[in-house]
């Protein structure tokens, strides 16, 4: 009862400010203008991977659309409900969340606030046992990174089958920032095309629990390459870098995430692409041409937002054709690479 | 019990040690900024933001002039840089110590996001070419030698650099006379001062070098092991420094022993892709390690006895 | 600010707003603004003791965090065993347990420092690292994990959940927003009684003279019939004690369960500089609380009404503990010519100062 009436205490004071600082707002004088608002994971927006590239979409959405954007940086996870709720209580159209660790905030943000447009990139809004709550007013940018992963680990099999690794020891590496699903989906499928191409393969699967400190990723690639691996995949986002150049420095191959890595270092042979930018790009553009659809919308190959790009590198014309029928198959729906890393 | 045997193997292989030592003198150089900051009487508790200060700058000017050389020097001037802001905040202003400390930290984890963001706008900090990085060096001949070539002599330069600075600043401390003013001024700064020992100067100086030596490692993990600056890639390794130098009894090789094993921690944990074990628990085993060497041989360490007081003149 | 090459104005009153919820522009909510201030605020208040009380006793808890991360692993599965009981049972019992585990985790270092002279700092910061894995080892692949592959723990039970002030309800309105968007819980209370505690522990109780005379002179204290190592051991439970009351309150009233924001916490650390600026009061430790909270609240308004990186807001903090911890002013009055002379001045110490010397006397006659 105490707390009760210190709560109505408390509410007749902030009563008063709100009255003296925000009484005067004029509803919309312009023309009405859509108006979005990012709010990234702790990785903030210089993160050289999935942050970087939303953000690059919601740029492109301002050039061709029109719209407003702002973005706030999250410094922590204590900050994911405040800085959403900040938007929605704003009156954004759209909220978009980046990032999984966002999909309980995006659940709570978005049941009080039925009437604002949410997305979340790489996850849905869920309560907190991560249960979808099927929120009408939640878009969910899902993406099969298991494709991107497949293709690449096709060409690290296909590579080793016809003798063309480095050394040619049948064992290639993947450096996980943490055993969480988004990075998992890739490794995934890197794994079990490989296999496919070249049964006699090794994966090395390693975790640097760390998606920032390039030493981190190095070090874990080093010792993957300490045991033969020729091949190395990252997926730890600016950590991973450390990956790319271990291999570089021993002179073995390796492969990017998520953006086209071709300049983070020369071993970068390929990288898998995860087209974040034309997911949040896709999701403004449904808002602002009034066709928003809650629920999930996959992102693929089918929709051109998964794939490969090759970089520093002259990829064999038959592997380079094995890869894309690989590719082909996948989309065509006859080949499904796994979710779950295969044992 | 397949974990226990695969650490084991791997206690064996060169390719381990090579990785101990290059994780440990990460951690050695500002160890030994802090250890001679700490000896003159000054709490050093911001090596975590000189670190992370001259990686930055580090890799400003590296994307810049193309040249590791300058860029490590930018790098070790921007690490003084911030160690002499906590010299005159906390020498001059009297401040106290830890809270310079702590603000530096803050301060540099704040100001190397913010900067990005002005410098490179929200488009990516960019990569150094590939002979743009400090290099590793094999020694020619020594890096033949069975196990110990590949661990001692085919290393970055920095390794190198640092082993040097190792002995010379446990030369400089215990057997020279400005190791004894050093040493003396963080005793008894009193009667230092009376023995005509320039109290400020030796603190000033002491603490700036700290901030240079942490910018040299900051260089070596921004230039030379990573070739890009990622927010907040020191990790904390500057508070692990701080547990090293504490642990080494504020002694340049105490320090080395401790940041060893620190390294040695990273080093296996970095095999998680061949170790039968949880990654998690494989994480913390230095830290328990290090807790029980505490408890069981290392035992009491005490910082030289004006550590963390500003020192005023003519008091008693 | 002027140099960030936005509007400094937008970005000052960004951050006020997102602060304390003054000057608002934008139709920024100010009743929404000021709840979440508190809700950072409330978790600094008791680490922020736990800091403090032990730099009265000459000791530098730097593991606040790690005590924090014991608290809130332990009330999450205390909260999901019993979690469907009744929550004046559940609650208090898993509080208390949350504070138990902190106690636990800041005890090591008590014991180790008093028993055998290990250094605190060092001993709580691996401590920290320890607790940062295990949090990682439960929540990833590990026996806390939900069953679905997120890095998080089942949710606790309704009976373990503290009461927000305002009904958690997505359809009552109150200030042009759904009640439930004000997180502000009874938590903040908690906390605030704690804060009562502390200054009643430190200076009405003999504990609290004994762990003040710890601070002043480990010798004078033993010559005074002070157990000095009994004193640090105690020093360091009752401290861990507020830490793992500080990450048992989450769960309990912001949480609900363990989840990968534990990851990123950085509470435990930003308490340091609360114990700090609130030079060991407990009243100065609830200003400077809310000062960091309001910060730290700030920086994402600032962000989103003026585009300046909420990182900058550090940039801000580090400054305000730069100039109260140099108390400039009366340092450059200090340096000038015509102002008193240095030797008559007596050196104004802060009380931490001179921190890292205490343990330099002997710490214990073995």
């Amino acid at each position: 009862m105490v707390h009760k009436r210190l709560g109505i205490l408390g509410l007749a004071a902030v009563a008063l400010m709100i009255a003296a600082a925000c009484g005067g707002s004029s509803p919309g004088t312009t023309a009405k203008q859509i108006k979005v608002g990012l709010v990234t994971d702790t990785g903030g927006l210089n993160d050289k991977s999935f942050n970087h590239l939303a953000y690059v979409g919601l740029q492109k959405a301002i050039a061709d659309l029109g719209i407003k954007g702002d973005v706030i940086e999250s410094k922590n996870g204590d900050e994911y409900v405040p800085n959403l709720t900040n938007f929605a209580s704003k009156g954004y159209d759209l909220v978009l969340g980046n990032g999984f660790l966002m999909q309980p905030a995006i659940g709570t943000v978005a049941g009080q606030f039925p009437n604002v447009h949410f997305a979340i990139v790489d996850g849905a809004g869920t309560d907190a046992s991560f249960k979808d709550l099927k929120l009408p007013n939640v878009q969910d940018l899902l993406f099969k990174e298991q494709e991107s992963g497949a293709l690449v680990g096709a060409m690290a099999g296909m590579l080793e089958k016809q003798g063309k690794g480095p050394a040619n020891t049948h064992v290639i590496g993947a450096v996980g920032g943490i055993s969480i699903p988004p990075v998992n989906h890739y490794i995934a499928g890197y794994k079990w095309a490989a296999a496919m191409e070249d049964p006699s393969i090794k994966v090395l699967v390693g975790y640097s629990n760390d998606f920032s400190d390039p030493t981190k990723c190095s070090s874990v690639a080093k010792s993957q390459i300490g045991n033969k691996a020729e091949f190395i995949f990252q997926v730890a986002g600016g950590c991973g870098l450390g990956a790319l150049q271990a291999a570089g420095q021993a002179k073995v191959y390796s492969f990017g995430v998520d953006a086209d890595q071709k300049d983070a270092d020369p071993s970068v042979i390929a990288s898998a692409l995860k087209k974040v930018d034309v997911a949040v790009y896709t999701s403004i553009k449904s808002v602002v041409n009034g066709k928003f659809q809650g629920g999930e919308t996959r992102f693929s190959l089918q929709n051109d937002a998964t794939g490969y790009t090759l970089d520093n590198f002259n990829l064999p014309a038959d592997v380079k054709a094995e890869v894309d029928g690989l590719a082909a198959k996948i989309k065509a729906g006859t080949l499904t690479p796994p979710a779950d890393i295969p044992a | 019990m397949t974990a226990i045997s695969d650490i084991l193997h791997l206690l064996f292989t060169a390719n381990l040690w090579q990785a101990t030592l290059s994780a440990a003198i990460l951690l050695l150089l500002p160890a030994l900024g802090g250890v001679i900051s700490e000896r003159s009487g000054v709490v050093n508790i911001a090596m975590e933001g000189m670190m992370l200060t001259g990686a930055f700058f580090g890799v400003v000017a590296a994307l810049a002039w193309h040249n590791p050389w300058l860029a490590t020097g930018v790098a070790i001037l921007a690490g003084g840089l911030m160690a002499a802001v906590h010299a005159v905040v906390s020498i001059q202003f009297r401040a106290d110590q830890i809270v310079s400390g702590i603000a530096i930290n803050i301060f540099a984890a704040g100001l190397t996001v913010f900067l990005i963001n002005r410098i490179f706008g929200l488009q990516d900090v960019g990569h150094l070419g590939p002979n743009e990085g400090l290099p590793y060096i094999s020694i020619g001949g020594l890096d033949q030698i069975p196990f110990f070539g590949k661990v001692l002599f085919q290393q970055n330069i920095v390794v190198y650099v640092a082993l040097v600075l190792l002995v010379l600043i446990h030369v400089l401390l215990f057997r020279t006379r400005i190791g004894l003013r050093i040493r003396a001024v963080g005793e008894h700064p009193q009667a230092a001062d009376t023995a005509g020992i320039n109290v400020f100067f030796i603190r000033y100086s002491a603490v700036i070098t700290s901030g240079l030596l942490s910018g040299l490692s900051g260089a070596f993990l921004a230039i030379g092991v990573s070739n890009t600056f990622v927010p907040n890639m020191t990790d904390g390794r500057g508070y692990i420094a701080l547990a090293a130098m504490i642990f080494g009894k504020w002694t340049p090789f105490g320090a080395f022993g401790a940041c060893l094993i620190f390294g040695l921690g990273e080093a296996i944990y970095a095999n998680n892709s061949i170790i039968h074990a949880s990654p998690y628990l494989l994480s913390m085993l230095p830290y328990i390690i290090t807790l029980v060497v505490l408890a069981g041989v290392v035992g009491r360490s005490s910082p030289p006895a004006a550590d963390g007081i500003p020192y005023v003149p003519g008091s008693e | 600010m002027a140099i960030a090459g936005a509007d400094p104005l937008a970005a000052y009153q960004g951050l006020l707003c997102g602060g304390l919820g003054a000057l608002c522009g934008g139709c920024e909510n100010p009743a929404l603004q000021i709840s979440n201030t508190i809700v950072f605020v409330t978790p600094l208040i008791t680490t922020g003791i736990a800091v403090a009380l032990p730099f009265r006793a000459g000791l530098f808890n730097i593991g606040a965090e790690g005590q924090l991360l014991a608290g809130a692993v332990t009330y999450t599965v205390i909260g999901i065993k019993l979690g469907n009981g009744p929550a004046p049972v559940v609650i208090p019992v898993a509080l208390i347990g949350g504070m138990l585990a902190g106690s636990l985790w800041a005890g090591i270092a008590g014991v180790l420092k008093a028993l055998v002279g290990a250094h605190e700092v060092v001993t709580t910061i691996m401590l920290n690292y320890v607790a940062q894995w295990l949090v990682r080892f439960l929540i990833i692949g590990g026996p806390l994990q939900a069953p679905n592959g997120f890095s998080a723990s089942p949710p606790t039970g309704p009976g373990a959940r503290l009461p927000t002030l305002l009904p958690h309800d997505n359809s009552l309105i109150i200030f042009g927003l759904p009640s439930s968007v004000y997180r502000v819980h009874t938590g903040l209370f908690i906390a605030l009684a704690a804060a009562a505690l502390f200054a009643f522990l430190l200076w009405r109780t003999s504990l609290g003279y004994e762990i003040r005379a710890v601070g002043q002179s480990q010798r004078a204290a033993r010559y005074a019939g002070v157990d000095v190592r009994r004193t640090i051991i105690v020093t360091m439970l009752i401290a861990g004690a507020f830490s793992g009351l500080a990450g048992a309150i989450q769960i309990a009233g912001v949480d609900h369960g363990l989840t990968d924001k534990y990851f990123s916490d950085t509470t435990g650390f930003d308490a340091i500089a609360v114990a700090l600026l609130g030079l060991g009061s407990a009243t100065g430790i609830i200003l400077a609380s809310i000062l960091l909270g309001a910060l730290h609240a700030g920086g994402a308004v600032m962000q989103s009404d003026a585009g300046i990186s909420a990182n900058l807001v550090l940039v801000l903090q580090a400054l305000i503990l730069f100039s109260i911890a140099a108390n400039f002013v009366g340092a450059i009055r200090r340096l000038l010519p015509f102002g008193r002379k240095p030797a008559a001045l007596p050196p104004d110490l802060p009380p931490a100062a001179g921190l890292m010397s205490e343990s330099a006397t002997p710490t214990v006659q073995t």
